[in-house]
């Protein structure tokens, strides 16, 4: 199929411009070198080092292997705390790319309502890094299912095997998804806002990272509380709780919702300054 | 091909030749021009000593005063416990104490049990203390140290024997109170002629860590113990001097009969709470001071990184090339003046973190880290010199890679997420991760041993100087290879 | 030292692209050396060679007898402008040549000097990132000259100009080169060297093509072609057709003739009747010139590799 003969005629149609721009949108995503790389690696990552921390846990340091007290699915899950960094990635290419080759001057050209350009690069980014991301989250918990037991962690001391249909780690499992895609979101939308590749990946880690760092540090029971209530990495993250859940800071969905808070707040900025500014 | 020759023309010669000089000098002034010409960079300087010292407040600004009752609490002293339950005699002189140890219960591998000689009963006084262990045997411990000499088993009732000679300590048992056993000797320089002498007990804590990605929680539960010891003798006390107690908490007991001490017919019993020895749970308030390096960071990598970038990007580095083609040397150029440029913002982060949380952190009840006492003052050179470090890793990696985003994750990912990750392993792992990555560096900043201690301070800082070390001879070997 | 580049045997190839092949050519004092090819046929990549920035994989490259990298104050023996926006836009342009003096060893004096030189003046102060193009040739060209060096190497230095500053550097260039100075200039439009340059080194996917003078060029391009100006242009071409000349409409009254001398075409003519207003022997341009020689080149390429096969 020929896209650019097919779209432009179809672009002076207003109802198939949002396809249009959909579908180009798509087609410089999966063009842009090294995105594919990227998301293999999302999947990957979150895959491999979950599985080396399930593997790496036993019950030997424990009391009772019950007495461990861990989070099996959680556990399972962690790996999209490295995984994550490729959705950041990403976010930020998806647009940051755009700016440093000039390619932005085209883009506007073909779709000169910028909301609409933004809407559909959250689309497919969403779309992209949400595909990646169930792959790595389906794989880890086949890991997680595979390994576990191995170490202790076994049906009869209280840890079933881990399955995506069981009701509290489905929720972990989708939440986690959904985790990457809106930590994809703020990417994109703080790329938009910054332009600067460079600086929007700083800033994005920094915000994700260097918050659990410095709430480890901090001697303040009260202020790690309130850190982790507001810092969207520990709070999003929270969706992977499937036990002890009344002693998070925050709960599961609400965790997600102040991460998701982050990324719609990003993406605002991020349309007001692509709006407002010369291309 | 009619190339004719070059013309006869006559040659010009450059007017400055004469006044040009190729020196490493020259580069070195070429370099900072560039840093300081972009005002974006200077401007992340400043804003990485501010990040620095604004964590600091704010952490200084939310903590509390953990000490209970008695002043602001030193934090030399919050890194030891000393507790249990002393029971004493003043001791003249040189001398001997000898006890029969006949049972022991409560508390786990490392209750004590034994004999104690110390220069006060100060708390944190130089002491020694010989004992038995259920778990580790008979062992000499001294300087709130965990261990100490001697270990095997000791099977109840057993003997054991402290003399002072002068200043040395020497610890003896004996399974029957005729054939003794030496276990070890120590110095303890500045014991007093009369110095406490007598039976201890002391337990560690129970204590229960919650380790969670992103943080942990240490709850700690005083354990209890009970002994009993009979035979007792103490060779030239002071004459007419009765048993005194020291016991949990706040100095000579005022009830010695109802906890501490219960004595039948020449057997004493003695019940105690709490260890002597480290706090392994200690809060380093030097640390949590300094965290906001971590924050601080980030503009240094970054800043590093566009260093290096962003001549890449826009085909500058030729230009650089062109006026200096030895590029090891530019390379070297460019590593001093951005070592050197990220060390002026650590140390006025480092500095102005400590000095200017001290005064937030006394108004909070807290004693703020004396830069007079030697591992503080460690911590906060260490703390400046690693911006100037990781920007010398940063600016190696991103030669190594040439594009901004990349360099600057990977930095990030070394750099941070071992921290993170690390919280959510299991310690044997969580160890490896803090010991083995650039992220070893940050154990500089520790003043207190902890139980999740992975690398000491200088060696972790070394794990940090290695990798980056090797990252810049990669760097050297790959901008001299490769076609600028 | 000698003002000179001399370029013997180069080659490079990336991959399994050859960019240079066995390229060898002098620019001597005096004289402004056109650089020319297509875009594509190797005219950077032999530039940053002779900088020492990329490594040849064979042959060598001399500025003043002796290879870049080892000269001991390199921007007195070559300035160079490869890109003209190699400049951090955010760096004000004093202080690009400021760091560039220093990493040179050169006075400052100089940076003063060469924004005098090139009419930089009230812009020094500014950032780079807003300069228009004309004056990012200008910082691009004061950097080259920072070092007052006997050989100048430029690429592509007209390249988006408009006519005044097409005009400013090439009066710049001839006079650099009349003090003496050894001038390498490349393009890819041989429209831009046109009054420019003394010689021209053509060269096309890598290869030399020709090394000669401007002249010599323009004579061997023109030869046995005449021009003749006519109304009745299909007659003119037919007649002249059928007698084995080799005819080309070039407007809309003009015809070029190759193949017979002009004595032979005014006597057919005639013969023939056909009217015409004029006779002239053609002087062709440099770009005909040029479009002859890298067209030769495609082809003699093509054969080449239809022989390695």
């Amino acid at each position: 199929m020929s896209g650019a003969n097919r779209g432009a005629p179809r672009a002076v149609l207003p109802r198939g411009a949002w396809t249009n721009t959909l579908h180009a949108e798509w087609t410089k995503l999966r063009t842009l070198p090294g995105v594919w790389w990227t998301l293999v690696a999302l999947a990957g990552l979150t895959a491999a080092v979950g599985a080396a921390v399930t593997g790496s846990v036993d019950t030997a340091n424990c009391a009772s292997p019950a007495g461990c007290m861990e989070d099996t699915p959680k556990l399972a899950l962690s790996g999209v705390r490295l995984g994550q960094v490729a959705a950041v990635a990403v976010g930020v290419l998806a647009v940051g790319g755009e700016y440093t080759t000039g390619t932005i001057a085209a883009t506007l050209a073909a779709v000169p309502r910028r909301a609409a350009v933004l809407a559909a690069k959250a689309a497919v980014v969403a779309g992209a890094v949400a595909a990646a991301g169930t792959v790595g989250v389906l794989a880890s918990l086949a890991a997680g299912r595979s390994l576990l037991p191995g170490n202790g962690f076994t049906a009869a001391n209280g840890y079933p095997p881990l399955s995506p249909l069981d009701g509290p780690t489905a929720r972990a499992a989708a939440g986690t998804v959904l985790y990457l895609v809106l930590v994809a979101l703020l990417s994109l939308g703080v790329g938009t806002a910054l332009r600067e590749p460079a600086a929007a990946i700083t800033a994005v880690l920094a915000l994700l990272w260097l918050v659990p760092v410095v709430t480890r540090l901090t001697a303040s029971a009260v202020w790690q509380d309130r850190l982790d209530k507001v810092a969207p990495m520990p709070a999003g993250l929270a969706v992977q709780a499937t036990r002890d859940l009344d002693r998070l800071p925050i709960g599961p969905w609400a965790g997600l919702g102040v991460l998701a808070g982050y990324a719609a707040a990003a993406l605002l900025a991020g349309g007001a300054v692509f709006a407002a500014r010369d291309a | 091909m009619t190339a004719p020759d070059p013309t006869t023309a006559p040659s010009y010669r450059s007017s400055v030749q004469a006044d040009a000089r190729g020196g490493f000098g020259g580069l070195l002034r070429a370099e900072w021009t560039k840093l300081r010409t972009v005002p974006r960079w200077p401007l992340a300087l400043l804003a990485s000593a501010a990040l620095t010292v604004l964590v600091a407040l704010l952490s200084a600004a939310g903590s509390e005063s953990t000490a209970s009752g008695d002043g602001p609490a030193d934090p030399g002293r919050l890194q030891i416990i000393d507790l249990g339950h002393f029971t004493y005699l003043p001791l003249a002189g040189d001398g001997s104490i000898v006890a029969r140890v006949t049972s022991q219960r409560d508390g786990g591998a490392w209750a004590k049990a034994g004999l104690m000689i110390r220069e006060s009963t100060r708390r944190g006084a130089p002491y020694a203390a010989l004992m038995v262990t259920p778990g580790h045997g008979v062992r000499l411990q001294t300087g709130y140290e965990s261990g100490g000499a001697g270990g095997g088993t000791a099977a109840l009732p057993h003997w054991l024997k402290l003399t002072r000679s002068g200043t040395a300590v020497t610890g003896y048992d004996s399974a029957d109170g005729r054939t003794w056993r030496r276990v070890g000797s120590v110095r303890l320089e500045g014991l007093p002629r009369q110095a406490p002498a007598g039976m201890f007990v002391a337990v560690p804590d129970t204590v229960e860590v919650r380790r969670q990605f992103g943080g942990e929680t240490v709850s700690g539960r005083p354990g209890a113990t009970r002994a009993m010891f009979d035979h007792v003798s103490v060779s030239s006390s002071q004459p007419g001097a009765s048993w005194r107690d020291r016991g949990g908490a706040g100095g000579p007991a005022a009830d010695p009969g109802a906890d501490g001490r219960a004595e039948a017919g020449g057997t004493f019993t003695l019940k105690g709470m709490g260890d002597i020895g480290p706090n392994r749970f200690a809060d380093d308030i030097t640390r949590t001071t300094l965290t906001g390096v971590l924050i601080g960071q980030a503009a240094i990598i970054a800043l590093a990184v566009l260093f290096v970038t962003a001549e890449y990007r826009r085909g500058m580095l030729r230009t650089t090339f062109a006026a200096s083609p030895r590029r090891g040397r530019v390379l070297a150029a460019k590593a001093i003046v951005a070592a050197l440029a990220a060390l002026a913002a650590g140390l006025a982060g480092a500095f102005g973190s400590v000095l200017l949380a001290g005064p937030v952190l006394r108004s909070h009840g807290m004693s703020p880290p004396s830069l007079a006492d030697e591992a503080v003052l460690r911590a906060v050179l260490g703390t400046a010199a690693l911006p100037a470090v990781i920007a010398v890793f940063s600016l190696a990696v991103a030669v190594i890679v040439r594009r901004s985003a990349p360099a600057i994750t990977v930095v990030l990912l070394v750099l941070l997420v071992p921290q993170i990750a690390a919280t959510g392993l299991p310690l044997p792992a969580a160890r490896w991760l803090e010991r083995l990555t650039p992220a070893a560096g940050f154990a500089i900043q520790r003043t207190v041993t902890r139980f999740d201690q992975a690398i000491s301070p200088w060696a972790g800082f070394g794990v940090l100087c290695g990798y980056t070390a090797a990252a810049l001879a990669a760097a050297a070997w790959l901008i001299r290879k490769r076609d600028a | 030292m000698e003002a000179t580049i001399e370029v013997r045997g180069l080659r490079k190839r990336y991959g399994a692209a050859v960019a240079v092949d066995d390229l060898s050519f002098t620019a001597g004092p005096g004289q402004v050396t056109g650089f020319v090819g297509p875009n594509g046929a190797g005219k950077s990549t032999t530039m940053r060679m002779i900088m020492g920035l990329d490594r040849p994989d064979g042959g060598t490259a001399l500025v003043g007898g002796k290879p870049y990298r080892s000269l001991r104050t390199p921007l007195c023996g070559l300035g160079a402008m490869l890109d003209a926006s190699a400049v951090h836009p955010a760096r004000r342009a004093r202080d690009h040549l400021r760091w560039l003096a220093h990493a040179g060893g050169l006075p400052a004096r100089r940076v003063d000097e060469v924004i005098e030189l090139t009419g930089l003046g009230g812009a020094a102060r500014r950032r780079a990132g807003g300069f228009s193009l004309g004056m990012r040739q200008r910082l691009g060209i004061a950097a080259a000259l920072l070092g007052d060096p006997p050989v100048l190497m430029f690429d592509e230095p007209v390249n988006g100009l408009d006519p005044e500053g097409i005009t400013w550097i090439r009066g710049l260039l001839r006079s650099l080169a009349a003090e003496g100075r050894a001038v390498l200039v490349s393009s890819h439009l041989m429209s831009e060297l046109e009054g420019g340059a003394d010689r021209l080194v053509v060269i096309g996917r890598g290869r030399l093509i020709a090394d000669t003078s401007v002249g010599d060029l323009l004579k061997a391009a023109s030869r046995g072609r005449v021009e003749v100006r006519t109304t009745a242009r299909q007659d003119v071409m037919t007649v002249l057709a059928r007698a084995g000349a080799t005819v080309t409409a070039t407007g809309g009254d003009a015809v070029t003739v190759a193949g017979i001398p002009s004595e032979q075409i005014i006597a057919l003519l005639t013969q023939a009747g056909a009217a015409f207003s004029g006779i002239a022997e053609h002087r062709a341009s440099l770009e005909e010139a040029y479009m002859e020689l890298t067209g030769d080149a495609v082809e003699f390429r093509a054969v080449t590799g239809r022989e390695a096969r």
